[in-house]
């Protein structure tokens, strides 16, 4: 027999029990859809943390230094600047502070700013939601002329700050790709001046998307990482000694910390931690050393787990499915006794009636899978809206996957009722009501 | 010699005290061209020597040899190639496949054999027109009356062009007028060349075939003409 009649032969007989089949594919497609839906959440949430910690460079310490009382601190960030300065193994060390109060940067009509609602909550003031401007408003950053390097950015145009501009507090900055576009559009932004609550500050340096880079890629990831990574395009740096004038003169505490090489790492970590344990006492401050590339080895390991939680979710939903499927053909085998007999009769060899039950098995799960795929993207794309505020869609290798598994899964579980069909013998058949 | 079974016995439970002798030691010659009715009492064991005529099962004991094939050494597969090609059954009940209209059903055996479309619908057509049932080639069985539903399984007998036709009790469930037509057509066959063997209890129908075997507790008890046998 032709396959082509046996697959028209087999859609005649699941097509005459409408209801049945379709609630029988009812078990593949939930199954189906949440395996899809599952782990493409799993991915993105694991893509989109480990991109943002790959994004703040490989190599790279966050170091946080603060002593109580009066220039204290100042003088602890400036003795780790020097100390820093002084290591072999690190080749940049930046001030990395924020700005926390919002400013109101215009360029011609363009202007970024944001309004942040404060509300009263228990006694303190809790910044609420509506906030303006949210899509573009920068991330404001105080560095010095090694925040490129440090912080994995790459200069698009112009230049990084000099050792001078940051000591006089010059009024200059360096934006980052999307905060550029906002307000220069297509036009170049180096010695232009824009205004930041009035003052005036020349563009010096553009840096280059970390977003765009990623999408030039072709992987199924790039997508959630590039996704990740648009807000790091957003950013207004200006230099670290402006924290004298936007942030009432508030030390910078935090800085990023660039190490030659992988291996170096532990050993400036230790290093660090003994220099700051030395000029901070215990009781008079805090400090810290922060290893991002450390967390995202961890995450590595929490990824395969939660992966491998997700493969058991997975198996079972699918097992259950599988065996409705048998359970059906089972009954249909039954049912259709007397339909075997005939075809026997009439010439058809045991394979023939093999291939007929695993057809119709196989095509139960395959038009399952197909429906279980597209609500699969469904269900993805609402739950990654919900829980990442943007749509992602699974990518082709879950895709083609899913759909493979569903199309074995009716070859497993169709095989013993159709081995059974076949091994029916003729007259017993026959005589069946 | 077409047919030649000797010795046959088909025996259920065998040994136990149940045990059931459905044939005991039936011999049976049938040449080419033949049209036999093979008569009895129901339980006479004339069905399940059918069966075995036909391939659908097979003897405890006995030598089967058809066409000088000895059936009783054929696999599984070879047994599907004579139903296929040898044999084409007419059944009491019809056993047409439901889902399947007029012409599926009459294809079906041709597309066991894996015969292409356009040689298939030929042949469906030529075994519709026969048996008078073109007009009706799209009906499914549920949609056509008994002696409509016994033509088309004719049809699909002879869709295959076997050189043996094995009827069973063809005429049971239908009116004798259209039971009538149906032995009509059954004789054209036999006129066209096919060998014909037909199951019956009814001894008007059994007596329009030139040789009888009446079968009594799985025996032979008669073989002969007609004039022999109902003397």
């Amino acid at each position: 027999m032709k396959i082509g009649q046996a697959l028209k032969m087999a859609f005649k007989s699941l097509s005459t029990k409408k209801a049945r089949s379709f609630l029988t594919m009812l078990g593949i497609i939930i199954g189906l859809a949440a395996v899809i839906a599952l782990v493409t959440y799993a991915q993105g949430q694991n893509l989109a943390i480990k991109a943002f910690y790959d994004s703040q460079g490989s190599n790279v310490l966050n170091v946080t230094a603060y002593s109580w009382g009066a220039a204290g601190s100042n003088t602890a960030a400036q003795q780790l600047y020097d100390y820093c300065l002084g290591l072999d193994d690190v080749v940049g060390v930046t001030p990395n502070g924020s700005v926390y109060s919002d400013l109101t940067i215009t360029y011609g009509a363009k202007t970024l700013s944001r309004q942040r609602n404060y509300v009263s909550m228990g006694g303190g003031m809790m910044v609420s939601e509506g906030v303006s401007d949210e899509d573009h408003y920068p991330d404001i950053r105080l560095g010095n002329d090694k925040f490129g390097l440090c912080g994995d950015y790459k200069l698009a145009r112009g230049r990084e700050f000099n050792y001078l501009e940051v000591q006089n507090m010059a009024q200059v900055c360096v934006l980052g790709a999307d905060t550029a576009e906002y307000l220069f559009s297509f036009a170049d932004p180096i010695d232009k001046t824009i205004n930041i609550n009035g003052l005036p500050f020349r563009v010096v340096g553009v840096y280059q998307s970390k977003a765009a880079g990623v999408q030039l890629g072709h992987s199924d990831d790039s997508q959630w990482v590039a996704e990740s990574l648009k807000y790091q395009d957003k950013l207004l740096l200006l230099p670290s000694t402006m924290t004298r004038y936007f942030n009432n003169n508030e030390p910078i505490e935090s800085y990023t910390v660039k190490v030659r090489s992988a291996d170096a790492v532990s050993e400036v970590v230790t290093e660090l931690n003994g220099f700051l344990a030395g000029i901070i006492p215990e009781g008079s401050g805090f400090y810290g050393v922060d290893n991002p590339s450390g967390y995202a080895k961890d995450l590595d390991e929490a990824d395969a787990m939660q992966q491998r939680f997700l493969g058991i979710i997975a198996a079972i939903s699918l097992i259950v499915a599988g065996i409705g499927i048998m359970n059906i053909m089972l009954v249909t085998v039954t049912e259709r006794t007397r339909e075997i007999g005939i075809r026997k009769a009439i010439g058809a060899e045991r394979r023939s009636i093999i291939v007929q039950f695993l057809i119709e098995a196989v095509m139960i799960c395959g038009i399952g899978g197909v429906f279980g795929i597209v609500v699969g993207y469904v269900a993805t794309a609402l739950l990654t809206k919900a829980s990442f505020g943007l749509v992602i869609m699974p990518g082709t290798g879950i895709t083609v996957g899913a759909f493979f598994i569903s199309v074995v899964l009716g070859v497993i579980f169709g095989l013993y009722p159709a081995i059974k069909a076949s091994a029916l013998q003729p007259v017993e058949a026959l005589r069946a009501d | 010699m077409l047919i030649d079974i000797r010795d046959i016995y088909k025996i259920y439970n065998e040994g136990k005290e149940s045990e059931v002798r459905a044939l005991n030691g039936v011999s049976l010659q049938i040449d080419r061209g033949e049209f036999v009715s093979i008569i009895g009492q129901s339980g006479s064991g004339k069905s399940t020597l059918m069966n075995i005529l036909g391939c659908l099962d097979i003897p405890t004991y006995g030598d089967y040899h058809l066409d000088g094939t000895d059936i009783t050494e054929l696999t599984d597969r070879q047994l599907a190639h004579i139903r296929n090609k040898q044999i084409g059954f007419i059944f009491q009940g019809y056993n047409l496949i439901p889902v399947l209209d007029a012409r599926e059903n009459v294809e079906l055996p041709l597309i066991y054999q894996g015969m292409g479309l356009e040689k298939r619908r030929e042949r469906s057509q030529a075994a519709l027109e026969r048996v008078g049932m073109l007009d009706r080639q799209h009906h499914r069985p549920g949609e056509m009356s008994g002696g409509q539903q016994q033509r088309v399984a004719i049809a699909r007998a002879i869709a295959t062009h076997p050189p043996i036709i094995m009827a069973d009790e063809p005429t049971g469930a239908l009116d004798s007028k259209t039971g009538l037509h149906v032995l009509e057509i059954l004789h054209s066959l036999h006129q066209d060349g096919s060998t014909v063997i037909l199951i019956t209890h009814d001894n008007s129908i059994a007596a329009t075939a030139e040789r009888i075997v009446r079968l009594s507790d799985g025996q032979v008890v008669a073989d002969g003409k007609r004039e022999e046998v109902f003397s």
